[in-house]
């Protein structure tokens, strides 16, 4: 990669450049850890505020910041208002951004004033920066206007919503521990292996389970017994089999299930594992409960008897699959699946883990999707279709509490302690919901209020969760209330909000409970400790398909040109996505710089074939391969090629047209999401059709033709570049050398935003360029933060932004840390440094 | 009803169970009532079955005939009240043959009265069998009635259990909507009244919480700024918006005939099976009241069923007792007692329909109106025999002539479906189940 520095100009001189470096540096003090001396106690983001602004005050007599004003007013106002508010008709954007001071002064120096760049250079050029940047530009700047952004007062999003009322009556289950059947055969079982326990019986008449003979774990389920037996020891005429264990759902969403058998056969899922019997007959061995599939009486014939069930993404669900063949004279049986974006295929030890997990209760009420307009889901508004839903899950909610009241409250029929242990349900399951502990008057309402004015205690609990499901308490995020700083349990429920998008566990409460979430030290600790949470995996899986912009894609492509980019291959895609940016945030480094940069894709046998065998052709060398290719595994590829994420085919294939390359969409999504830069929406829409060009020219022959105006090159002079030095992979994201018969041409200058010019020509030169630039990081910390706090980082402190990038570049880009940095900002941004601690 | 069980008696409608299907805010579908106002007198059907045979000298009556004042047997005293709305048919079988032993077809070939498929469910003899392999004849006049726009109701039907076990196999179903699809009756009083009521229900519960969910509101909305209250204010429209809507539906919503009163603790075990029988009567009642549907069906326990029936004294299970021999007296009587226990509880559904009058301003009662077909999968318990299959027909649905007892000796009971058919208007039903037991036509009874 060559890059040629735009020099600001040649007689800028060294003390210039001194006293704008200084002046950077000071204002962008970081939010440093605490030394040893003052251990236990935050160190305030914010703290220098005072002190950059004493600092600005007397920056504001220095006859540079004057200068800089007086060119502002006299060069710039006009088009960008008084305090860079904007100017209808002329330039109506506000004059704020994230640039640094030094990158705000080159874009000055290249680009200001528009009719004539060359009027305002040099010294001109550093002071009006400096001047636009300490007045109105900056963060910092906006906050000393009262203009910061604030944390707006938000509601649980739809996810938090679901995972809290999931969370809620999982907490309020007495034990998680699923009471192992007292069948000693069955006691073995217990641990986490992939696949299911499987009790494999020879039945006799009626009884199914008349002798055990076998014990095994499989790990899928996929039998054609013909006309045999499962064992040797087993009778082919009648026999029975039990498999149980877990389901590992990934997704949020429908789940459809398929059970094929021409024997009898009944699917639980999510059920409640503890009612289970452990035994085997006609009758149902969940005693009481309805299966998910009832395929138990036959006729013999093969039937596909599907349904289809609601479940929460990064949580396990009990499953149990009885089984049992009679006379018929051949037997088989096959579970299938077809989870979200995924296709039907055979359960497999990827989702099924032999553990036995308890039932998680899943609102399945459809609520309306949350406020995107700002680039992130976040819970700005309330409507009626969301209130309507949140009244109809609160329903929903309070009639499987009332339905398992028994086990919930902890009370078998007859207790002659029910009244008393109903007494301390209600205010135990508000507090659950609240966050906090219940006010003197809340608890009297839950503990004896609402049982007094019942007609029964089933109608009292019934009422009292739709009253706790539907208060304000349990609804809003705890960021704004005024009494909210110092509120060991608004940290706490903060904190989950923030790390899991749902509420604290137990052990987080019992540290707000102890005040043990009173220093840095602390709250970190919990951090850590919530990191390595399922919940936190989840989130942070759905942050990347968020950032990659890869939720709900649809990747099909033209059949006679793609004939075998077929649904399995485009599901096996995604997940070698997943895979691979979970391989690389979860190890000990957590690069980022890793995700763009990495020369490695993991593939399965079938991509690899897919996406090798070409380059074996043409290029007629064979990458490295790092083990036995069995399932999913590390392919390495010549770094030419391959970039981390920029060129995993999946995003290749997402940003392209069903039957070709997309330069436009895929510069787009890299200018925006990966080097970080804002564009306007198209001046003018003009919509690409294939059909209006010759056939013999090039996709960037197309492209450069269709944005040739000027008004489209204004953004399209940094979209395109990016966009064709990915022409070596085709709509699908293969590699290749040629577009029809004409070589591809993947060269082009690349200006940046601070006026760089470099030269691109693959994947990597981007790559290289986002991993070491500020703008990418800070567009990258921004969207993580967004993300997980839904507001943006700015709300929480002025400098917010600036350090935690500068933090994440400290720690070698580390995104663990990244977030658990964020996580401890965005707790404690308001604990008063007086007051706390 | 005994005065303790009415003294216990609390509104059931807050067991909550299996809500997750219900209208909420939208309201319930229109009851209807308005709808009997026009038009002739609906017809309805109910049917009621319990297990494991009957005591034949202790059922059926010695003389039969129009011209024979009908004598009533034991196992019938408690419908001495409804003697002359009564019809006893004798000589009705159930001929149908196949797969399965006699209780599966008793039961599952009972409405159908066509064969069963092939199947995996090994019975205590015979081969094994499947499902039944066609429509029962309460679905087939539930869908006449669906059919046509002036007898629509929101139901349809609606299968009541008492005591059926939670499993599904040809013994415990007799409801079929089609071939190889058996309907599941609803045993959870607390579940079918969710079915019935239960949005209207769930509807007063949250409006009785309103109040605090607003102090909720307010207390939160005073710690925030004025541009975060007005978050919060948009929310207490809704509330207040909620609370109007809920009142609204009320007004809609008002039953002819109020949700019957029911204890809501009652746990779903043997001993609590007669207070659940007289809730799913009630709720039975109330529904067809209600106009909720004009098909119902009863089932107690199921074929086979073991029920121990503490309640009358008795021990043992229901079917081992009805396999001891004719010579075993002890047996015999607590069968009698256990068979005048069903006729009790369906003298208690007669009663009910009796006492309720036809909605509408008709005049008359819904007894006049509805026809109650008592049934059983098998003729007497120790032979497993599927001929005089114990027909009580009480009521006035179908307009035949009651008050009387008949001997057919020896029809298929298929005749007996299409008669029941034509008699509730669906006249065009030429044949039904198995075609050669339903060549000759119906049982002439009107």
């Amino acid at each position: 990669m060559n890059v040629f520095r735009i020099k600001l100009s040649a007689n800028t001189d060294r003390y210039t450049w001194t006293w704008l470096l200084a002046f950077t540096v000071f204002t962008m003090i970081s939010w440093t850890r605490a030394d040893s001396s003052d251990a236990g106690k935050f160190t305030r983001l914010t703290e220098q505020s005072t002190d950059i602004g004493d600092q600005t005050a007397r920056m504001e007599s220095l006859p540079k910041f004057i200068r800089g004003k007086t060119i502002y007013q006299n060069q710039c106002a006009s088009c960008h208002g008084e305090n860079g508010e904007g100017v209808a008709e002329e330039y109506d954007e506000p004059l704020y951004g994230n640039r640094s001071l030094e990158s705000l002064t080159r874009r000055i120096v290249r680009t200001m004033p528009e009719d004539d760049p060359d009027l305002c250079v040099d010294e001109d050029a550093v002071a009006v920066s400096a001047y636009v940047f300490h007045s109105f530009y900056s963060a910092e700047a906006r906050h000393k206007m009262g203009m910061a952004p604030r944390i707006e007062l938000a509601r649980l999003t739809v996810p938090q919503y679901q995972n809290s009322v999931a969370d809620l009556l999982g907490y309020l289950t007495p034990s998680m521990e699923v009471k192992v059947p007292k069948d000693p055969s069955l006691e073995a079982f217990g641990s986490e292996e992939a696949g299911l326990n499987a009790v494999y019986f020879q039945s006799k008449g009626m009884n199914k389970a008349n002798k055990q003979k076998l014990e095994r774990i499989d790990t899928h389920i996929e039998f054609d017994f013909k006309e045999g037996s499962p064992h040797s020891d087993i009778e082919p005429d009648q026999f029975a089999i039990i498999w149980e264990g877990a389901l590992h759902a990934e997704a949020t969403g429908h789940y459809e299930f398929r059970v094929s058998t021409q024997n009898g056969a009944r699917l639980y899922l999510n059920n409640d594992p503890g009612r289970a019997r452990g035994k085997l007959r006609d009758d149902s061995s969940v005693a009481g409960q309805q299966a998910l599939i009832d395929g138990w009486v036959s006729s013999g014939e093969m039937r596909a008897m599907e349904a289809r069930l609601f479940l929460l993404g990064g949580r396990h669900y009990p499953i149990r699959l009885e089984y049992f063949k009679y006379l018929e004279k051949t037997g088989s049986i096959k579970l299938e699946w077809k989870p979200p974006h995924g296709i039907w295929q055979v359960l497999n030890g990827e989702a099924l883990k032999t553990n036995r997990p308890p039932r998680t209760f899943v609102v399945e009420t459809i609520f309306p999707a949350d406020d995107r307009s700002l680039g992130y889901e976040r819970g700005s508004s309330v409507s009626w279709s969301w209130f309507e839903a949140v009244t109809q899950a609160a329903v929903k909610t309070s009639s499987e509490i009332v339905e398992r009241l028994p086990l919930l409250a902890g009370f078998k029929a007859g207790d002659e302690n029910r009244a008393s242990k109903l007494k301390e349900f209600l205010p135990n399951l508000a507090q659950l919901a609240y966050r906090r502990p219940l006010t003197g008057d809340e608890d009297l309402l839950f503990r004896e209020e609402l049982l007094a004015k019942a007609e029964s205690p089933e109608i009292a609990v019934r009422r009292g969760v739709m009253l706790a499901l539907t208060s304000p308490s349990f609804l809003y995020a705890p960021w704004n209330a005024s009494d909210s700083s110092s509120d060991p349990y608004h940290l706490a429920s903060r904190l989950a909000l923030f790390l899991w998008d749902s509420m604290p566990d137990r052990e987080l409460m019992d540290a707000a409970a102890k005040n043990q979430l009173n220093s840095r030290e602390q709250v970190l600790a919990q951090v850590q400790r919530m990191l390595h949470h399922p919940a936190s995996k989840r989130k942070m899986r759905c942050f990347f398909e968020h950032w990659l912009e890869i939720e709900e894609r649809d990747l099909q492509k033209d059949s006679e040109l793609y004939p075998d980019f077929d649904k399995k291959l485009i599901v096996d895609l995604r997940k070698s996505l997943n895979l691979f940016i979970e391989e690389v945030v979860w190890s000990d480094q957590s690069d980022y710089r890793q995700l763009l940069l990495d020369d490695h894709l993991i593939l399965n046998p079938f991509l690899r074939e897919y996406y090798i065998s070409q380059e074996v052709s043409e290029k007629g060398k064979e990458p490295e391969i790092n083990k036995p290719m069995t399932g999913f595994q590390r392919v390495r590829f010549p770094r030419e090629q391959r970039s981390g994420i920029l060129t995993h085919p999946y995003l290749l294939s997402a940003f392209a047209y069903h039957n070709n390359t997309s330069p436009i969409h895929r510069g787009v999504f890299l200018t925006r999401n990966v080097v970080g830069r804002a564009l306007n929406p198209p001046p003018v829409a003009v919509a690409f059709k294939d059909s209006d060009f010759p056939e013999d020219i090039t996709m960037r022959e197309k492209v450069t033709q269709l944005t040739s105006d000027t008004a489209c090159m204004a953004c399209h002079s940094v979209i395109n570049p990016l966009g064709f030095a990915l022409e070596n992979f085709d709509a699908v994201g293969r590699w290749r050398t040629h577009e029809k018969a004409k070589p591809v041409n993947t060269l082009s200058q690349y200006f940046t935003e601070d006026g760089e010019r470099i030269e691109v020509e693959r994947a990597r030169d981007i790559a290289e360029f986002a991993a070491g630039n500020e703008a990418a990081h800070t567009a990258f910390v921004s969207q993580i933060f967004q993300y997980y706090a839904k507001h943006p980082p700015a709300a929480f402190a002025a400098n917010a932004l600036q350090s935690l990038r500068l933090q994440f570049t400290e720690e070698g880009f580390n995104i663990q840390k990244l977030v658990m940095e964020m996580a401890v900002l965005a707790v404690t941004f308001d604990l008063e440094t007086g007051t706390q601690l | 009803m005994t005065k303790n069980i009415f003294n216990r008696r609390r509104f059931l409608r807050d067991l909550g169970l299996g809500a997750a299907t219900l209208p909420f805010i939208s309201g319930l579908p229109s009851l209807n009532a308005s709808k009997a106002l026009t038009g002739a007198a609906p017809k309805r059907l109910v049917v009621m079955f319990s297990p494991n045979g009957t005591l034949p000298d202790e059922f059926w009556p010695d003389e039969y005939g129009d011209d024979v004042p009908l004598q009533l047997k034991p196992i019938l005293k408690p419908l001495e009240p409804f003697s002359d709305r009564m019809l006893i048919l004798k000589g009705v079988h159930n001929k149908i043959r196949g797969d399965g032993d006699n209780h599966m077809r008793g039961m599952s070939c009972l409405l159908t009265a066509t064969e069963l498929l092939p199947g995996n469910i090994q019975g205590g003899s015979d081969s094994p069998a499947g499902w039944a392999g066609g429509i029962s004849i309460d679905q087939e006049i539930k869908n006449h009635f669906q059919s046509q726009e002036s007898v629509r109701t929101r139901f349809g039907s609606l299968e009541f259990g008492v005591a059926v076990p939670n499993r599904a196999d040809p013994w415990t179903r007799m409801c079929y909507v089609g071939s190889n699809k058996p309907l599941a009756p609803i045993d959870d009083p607390g579940q079918m009244f969710e079915k019935l009521y239960g949005g209207a229900q769930d509807r007063k519960h949250m409006s009785s919480v309103l109040d605090h969910v607003r102090t909720d509101l307010r207390r939160v909305s005073r710690k925030l700024s004025s541009e975060d209250k007005r978050l919060l204010n948009e929310h207490m429209e809704m509330v207040r918006r909620l609370e109007n809507d809920i009142a609204a539906a009320e007004a809609q919503n008002d039953l002819v005939h109020p949700e019957p009163e029911i204890d809501p603790d009652i746990e779903l075990v043997n001993d609590n099976t007669p207070e659940i029988s007289r809730m799913q009567i009630d709720l039975l009642v109330n529904a067809l009241a209600n106009d909720m549907a004009r098909v119902a069906s009863l089932q107690y326990m199921r074929s086979v069923g073991q029920a121990r029936m503490r309640w009358l004294d008795i021990q043992e299970g229901h079917h081992s007792l009805s396999h001891e021999p004719d010579s075993n007296e002890d047996a015999k009587e607590k069968l009698r007692r256990i068979n005048y226990w069903f006729a009790t509880e369906l003298a208690y559904l007669a009663q009910r329909l009796a006492e309720t009058p036809e909605p509408g301003g008709r005049g008359g009662s819904m007894l006049d109106n509805t026809q109650i077909v008592w049934l059983n999968e098998l003729g007497k318990g120790n032979s497993h025999t599927l001929s005089n299959i114990p027909f009580v027909l009480i009521g006035g649905g179908a307009g035949f002539k009651t008050g009387r007892a008949l001997d057919f000796q020896g029809v298929p009971h298929n005749a007996l479906w299409l008669s029941l058919a034509h008699g509730l208007g669906h006249q065009e039903l030429n044949t039904f189940g198995t075609h050669k037991y339903s060549m000759d036509g119906p049982l002439c009874i009107s």
